[in-house]
């Protein structure tokens, strides 16, 4: 159980050797050719995608015969809470991506803290980011797990851990908009989770699964910065407390194909109780 | 919230304003016309044969009549006055074993010619776009790549 940022940031660094490492046994470099940009940022669950949402690509420059992984470390200091997440991914041939992420919720207000951990797996079905007429298709599932889930329990949540699965599709519009490369993304997901999964899976008011859309537009003002906007619907599952959809205006700048930093505002809405949860967003990440 | 909705609206209605002025002239023009074609695909023979992933792919090509198809296909794409009459891009490339991973690089090798040769964000954009269906006809009839 992770007890600090340190540990968190130590236990990371670790993960992201063991790929390395991996690859290196696999006796394949790690190297990408796909274009800067095309592989998206780490989304707070771990996949490639915008901060919020998976989107259709796969994580890192990795095409057909390549290796690529990344690893992330974001924050949301919001209203009443903290977000902290990170996590690694690894591209397996622009075919398949897993990754593991860790989230840490510290809950500033009402004290204590909700942890969970991700293991994903994203398969491309088919088609490409850039050159496909239909854009990236792709098919994912999110295993989640919350270290201790007594208090989502006491809140009423069913489960303490659950899988979303997801269908993600990404699409580039060259010069769509003042000659400015527009980027386009729609996740149909399948889900249990409450607030993520944070406040455990199902309840009262819905055990079972909902359908939701996640879906994000941004502009590349310059092949290196996108500004956009993402948008992820959520379920209602508890009557002990509303759960809103989640929004954000984001931008990420890519100073190398090696590194990028996202910056967002949330607006998160009503969490556990507490209304009207606003706050910035900052992520780093670094790929192979 | 709200300021940074109006702050990102009046950037892209201020970028819209920009691109405006494009559409007197042709994507050739800001290609740079014939020269300006001319430069950046000798700018990407240089690229082409500086890599050593892509260069074989050429050991069989006659590099001044693939140039000029080139140019010219170029010229036509961005509605300069040309006429490619060039094979069509499955049967000029078929069972050549080009993977993704090539074409990446190419695409990367193209952006950064156009770049050198000092062509404008937005007519990159533009051509980048017209260049990306050929994508479909390329990869069409590979054969699988030898191991």
């Amino acid at each position: 159980m992770m007890t600090s940022p340190f540990l968190f940031m130590a236990r990371m660094i670790r993960d992201a050797l063991l790929v390395i490492a991996l690859c290196l046994f696999a006796g394949q470099a790690l190297a990408g050719s796909r274009l800067l940009a095309t592989g998206g940022v780490s989304q707070i669950e771990g996949a490639a995608g915008g901060g919020l949402s998976p989107w259709g690509v796969l994580a890192g420059s990795a095409s057909e015969g390549e290796l690529a992984a990344t690893a992330f470390i974001s924050t949301a200091p919001l209203s009443d809470y903290t977000l902290t997440a990170g996590g690694i991914a690894l591209n397996v041939h622009d075919r398949l991506e897993l990754s593991l992420a860790h989230q840490h919720l510290a809950l500033d207000t009402l004290g204590g803290r909700l942890e969970q951990q991700i293991a994903g797996a994203k398969l491309r079905l088919f088609g490409d980011l850039l050159y496909h007429p239909w854009g990236v298709w792709s098919l994912g599932v999110q295993h989640k797990r919350l270290d201790d889930g007594s208090l989502p329990r006491v809140i009423g949540a069913h489960d303490v851990q659950g899988n979303d699965i997801y269908l993600s599709g990404s699409k580039l519009v060259f010069a769509a908009l003042a000659e400015r490369n527009l980027l386009l993304n729609l996740t149909l997901r399948s889900t249990r989770a409450n607030q993520g999964g944070l406040l455990g899976f199902g309840g009262d008011l819905e055990p079972g699964r909902t359908l939701v859309a996640e879906g994000s537009v941004g502009l590349f003002l310059t092949p290196r910065w996108i500004i956009g906007a993402e948008y992820r619907q959520k379920p209602d599952n508890l009557s002990f407390a509303r759960e809103d959809d989640w929004r954000s205006l984001y931008t990420a700048y890519f100073f190398s194909p090696q590194l990028s930093l996202t910056g967002a505002v949330l607006d998160l809405g009503a969490i556990a109780g507490l209304e009207h949860q606003h706050g910035g967003y900052l992520s780093l990440q670094f790929a192979l | 919230m709200k300021r940074l909705v109006l702050a990102l609206a009046m950037t892209t209605l201020l970028l819209a304003g920009c691109g405006q002025r494009a559409d007197h002239a042709t994507l050739y023009d800001a290609l740079g016309g014939r020269p300006g074609v001319e430069a950046t695909v000798e700018n990407l023979m240089y690229r082409i044969a500086d890599d050593p992933t892509l260069v074989g792919f050429f050991t069989n090509t006659n590099i001044d009549h693939f140039a000029a198809s080139l140019e010219q296909q170029l010229c036509d794409l961005a509605d300069g006055p040309c006429h490619y009459d060039g094979p069509p891009m499955d049967r000029a490339h078929q069972h050549m074993g080009i993977t993704n991973a090539d074409f990446n690089r190419l695409v990367g090798h193209m952006e950064q010619a156009l770049i050198a040769e000092g062509v404008l964000l937005g007519a990159r954009n533009r051509l980048l776009g017209r260049l990306a269906p050929l994508h479909g006809e390329i990869m069409r009839r590979q054969s699988p790549p030898a191991h």
